[in-house]
């Protein structure tokens, strides 16, 4: 049995006619409106994503803004330095930490942060009332909109050392642990923050797959003597898992993407050596001693890393069975 | 996609990777380092003429600016032909901290019509100023004026080569006695002009500080005073000053983060990042000296007794000032020109706060402080390049009348708009501004470009001049001599690559993560990562100028 599909198979496919493919200008004349609506969309992916890739140029240049007559001639007449860039990132023993530091941080929330959406929806999922159900979702995915700013300096106002809890534990007489300067427990720190803050925002797209679940399959399935566990997880996990598999994938091709501000605004607080990741390396590194190309080096290397994983993935998903980011034909 | 053609990308990444590593000879990225030379930035500054009118009420001891107590009861008009000939608007850049502006603005209508014409401003938010600047300075679009803090421009990629290619040279216009066309910007210290000087060219009219000094050491008088801790005089007083101060089951601690202060107090150096030429005529870092590892040991045992306000420790987002005017914490460093906005503020609820900078001290006895210098100009404005002698007169008109000095009634339209919709005068004539000026003031002419800087105290703030002077003139005493003062250095992106990892890691060692002891590696890490050839570089700056 394949999986369920998120969208429910209302189109009926197209019967292949027998007879030789139609020309070009002919596929022009029937399917020229629909073109026509494309346009829009392809010009937006032109003007603000496949132009200005090309400025990806300067990864392998010593890229001066004002070099040439014009912002256009700057690109040419840099100086072309070749893997120069490349070179001074892989050599540096920081750049490496830094990678190390963000491949952990994937790893640990790929455990502890990736589940929470979905017990999240699940929970959520079994609440009756529609009026409460819609009221907890609003709450929880509210967070998400705050920024980063406000989310750590929430958590310092609980958790730090002047924080509630601390003076809590002052006023009855003991000493609370500085949750927000303790390099090993980083991660933990982070994770919550990412939980508070995203866990109620990544429910919503398993809550649509859970609706999506035809309700006749729990009928039929209480019907025939199923149990509530039988039923969860024979249906529901069933029904989830392709919206489960094609987000750890796209959550594996960005792999070395965890964030920057969560990280820069508590990088002192527990020291380089916990909190440098790959985007905050480049910022310091990169922009922030005006070397342009070492950043657009270091944003290859993640898009190639990540391009890399995403591939990786889908192969495997395909292996198993599962649909992936897209089906195979 | 199918199996050969992902094997077909495998092969052609790893190929890519292959030559990444064949390719080990191929060239760094990087700037080198430049600097002009000080003989060269001398010729090309404007002959200085003072434009001062009033006698000061506390005479600043140079390169501390004067103060005045007292409100002029005559003002000048300096400016008695329009500076705006043609009648076309100008437009400008400007970096404000607060609110936007209305674009429908009576002050700037009415300073613009002064000056015979329209200004048109695009007021930035200044926290995120120098992105703006890299965009528009990258793209090649710029006002006719642009305002460029200091602080930005290290931030801002080859600037060095960007002001030549974007900004007019003014040295045709102002260097020497061609400057008598704008008095006004020939009363602006030779200092600062200097200051202005890139790659041999005046590019930029400099904005003059009150003070030289980054920052002063705050305490809470009026608290210290009620309980009856005595003001620091001594490393060991300011401690103890610390404990006395800090208790945490009151959520209240003594300090802020207070480091660059204590260098000072201890007498570490500061010039370029913190370079000096020793005794012996070496050219040192403050990393090598005694006096910087006894402030890191001092700061490390405050760290460690935590009397420093923890949300300070704990994340970049913690507000000092906040904290400070709220009573939680009882000391800190800051910049002397945030002094009168905190103060004020404070005055107006009129509950006897009372900040006040620290008189000057050594760590003992024995131990002279010094007190940095920071570079006699913090902003300039810069001229778009090519547009033709007549309009570039024009706006090197409008920057001589934004300079006029306190006293004249440009500065005062400048400064508090007009009277009877931006202000009132109090009983003594001073302006009490207003509701409409608070909603419409985003510093727009102030920073179009400098002015003489004064200290000025005003009715909310009657000792401000006094006290801020007095300061100033004592610090003076122990103001550290520059070896490299007057020559506009722009440092290599090596040295500057090399600052943050080593930050970092002084960093680890004041919050406890590293042991003190590990300092002399981080010292040996800094020099083989470039600090040695930071040495050389500003050592050849030195000798190029025969100092």
């Amino acid at each position: 049995m394949s999986a369920p599909s998120l969208v429910k198979p209302e189109a009926v496919p197209v019967t292949r006619s027998p007879a030789k493919p139609l020309t070009f200008g002919a596929r022009l004349r029937r399917d020229w409106p629909l073109i026509l609506m494309c346009v829009p969309a392809m010009l937006l992916l032109a003007v603000f994503h496949y132009l200005p890739a090309l400025g990806n140029v300067i990864a392998f240049q010593d890229y001066n803004p004002f070099a040439g007559d014009s912002p256009l001639q700057a690109f040419l007449q840099s100086e072309w330095i070749g893997f120069g860039n490349f070179q001074y990132l892989f050599e540096t023993p920081a750049f490496w930490e830094s990678v190390r530091n963000t491949l952990g941080i994937t790893a640990f929330q790929l455990i502890f942060y990736f589940p929470v959406p979905i017990a999240l929806a699940l929970l959520l999922n079994s609440i009756m009332s529609p009026r409460l159900r819609s009221f907890v979702q609003s709450v929880v995915y509210l967070p998400h909109f705050f920024s980063w700013v406000l989310v750590v300096s929430l958590f310092q106002m609980m958790l730090g050392g002047a924080g509630l809890i601390a003076q809590t534990a002052r006023d009855a007489g003991f000493t609370a642990p500085d949750f927000m300067t303790n390099p090993d427990t980083f991660y933990f720190l982070i994770t919550s923050q990412a939980i508070w803050k995203d866990a109620g925002w990544g429910m919503i797209v398993f809550l649509a797959a859970l609706a999506a679940i035809d309700p006749n399959l729990y009928e039929a399935a209480a019907a025939d003597g199923a149990g509530r566990m039988r039923r969860f997880w024979h249906i529901t996990l069933p029904g989830l898992r392709p919206v489960i598999v094609l987000l750890l994938i796209l959550r594996l091709g960005d792999a070395l993407n965890v964030g920057f501000e969560q990280f820069y605004l508590q990088r002192e607080a527990v020291g380089r050596d916990a909190a440098e990741v790959l985007d905050t390396y480049v910022y310091f590194q990169g922009i922030g001693v005006q070397q342009w190309g070492v950043g657009a080096a270091a944003g290859l290397f993640k898009a190639l890393v990540g391009l890399l994983l995403i591939l990786g993935a889908n192969k495997i998903a395909h292996r198993l069975g599962e649909q992936g980011i897209y089906s195979k034909s | 996609m199918s199996a050969s053609t992902s094997r077909r990308t495998f092969l052609g990444l790893a190929g890519l990777g292959v030559a990444s590593v064949a390719m080990g000879c191929s060239k760094k990225p990087g700037s080198t380092g430049t600097a002009t030379n000080a003989e060269q930035a001398a010729g090309v500054v404007p002959t200085f003429k003072d434009s001062n009118l009033i006698t000061p009420d506390v005479k600043g001891i140079r390169p501390m600016a004067d103060g005045y107590v007292k409100y002029p009861a005559n003002l000048v008009d300096a400016i008695t032909e329009k500076a705006i000939t043609s009648g076309k608007p100008v437009t400008a850049t400007t970096p404000w901290w607060g609110p936007a502006p209305p674009t429908s603005n009576k002050y700037v209508e009415a300073v613009g019509a002064d000056m015979g014409g329209t200004i048109t401003f695009s007021v930035q938010d200044g926290n995120t100023y120098g992105d703006k600047l890299n965009t528009m300075l990258g793209a090649r679009d710029v006002p006719e004026l642009t305002c460029i803090p200091g602080w930005e421009i290290n931030k801002l990629a080859r600037f060095s080569d960007g002001v030549h290619v974007l900004f007019e040279d003014l040295t045709p216009y102002l260097a020497g006695d061609k400057a008598s066309a704008y008095p006004l910007l020939a009363g602006l210290d030779t200092a600062a002009w200097k200051d202005s000087v890139w790659g041999g060219k005046l590019m930029g009219v400099p904005f003059p500080t009150d003070s030289p000094y980054p920052t002063a050491l705050f305490i809470r008088k009026d608290v210290a005073d009620q309980r009856g801790i005595a003001t620091p005089t001594s490393l060991d007083s300011l401690y103890e000053f610390g404990k006395k101060f800090t208790n945490p089951d009151k959520g209240e601690w003594a300090f802020g983060d207070i480091f660059l202060e204590v260098l000072q107090i201890c007498g570490a150096p500061g010039s370029q990042n913190g370079w000096t030429k020793a005794a012996d005529g070496k050219v040192i870092h403050r990393y090598e000296t005694e006096q910087y590892k006894r402030a890191l040991e001092w700061m490390a045992r405050v760290y460690k007794e935590k009397l420093i306000h923890p949300d300070l420790a704990s994340s970049k987002g913690g507000d000092v000032t906040t904290l400070f005017k709220g009573g939680k914490i009882f000391s800190y460093a800051t910049g002397l020109g945030s002094w009168k906005e905190t103060q004020r503020e404070k005055t107006r609820e009129g509950k006897g706060f009372n900040m006040q900078a620290v008189k000057v001290f050594g760590a003992d006895a024995s131990t002279p402080p010094v007190r940095w210098g920071g570079t006699p100009s913090i902003m300039w404005t810069f001229v778009k390049k090519g547009l033709g002698q007549d309009r570039t007169q024009e706006l090197l008109r409008v920057l001589n009348y934004t300079a006029a000095p306190f006293g004249t009634k440009e500065y005062e339209l400048q400064n508090y708009g007009v009277e009877g919709t931006h202000f009132t005068r109090d009983a003594n004539g001073a302006p009490k501004t207003n509701e409409t000026f608070t909603k419409e003031f985003a510093n727009q002419f102030i920073f179009l470009g400098g002015r003489p800087a004064v200290v000025v105290s005003d009715p909310d703030l009657p000792t401000y001049a006094q006290d801020l002077v007095g300061w100033g003139n004592d610090a003076t005493k122990y103001l550290e001599k520059d070896p490299w003062a007057g020559i506009k250095v722009e440092t290599p992106s090596s040295q500057a690559a090399i600052q943050q990892p080593t930050d970092d890691k002084v960093t680890d060692i004041l919050r406890g993560r590293r042991p003190l002891s590990d300092f002399d590696k981080v010292v040996q890490e800094w020099r083989a990562g470039g600090g040695d050839q930071a040495r050389d570089f500003y050592a050849k700056v030195l000798a190029d100028n025969g100092r």
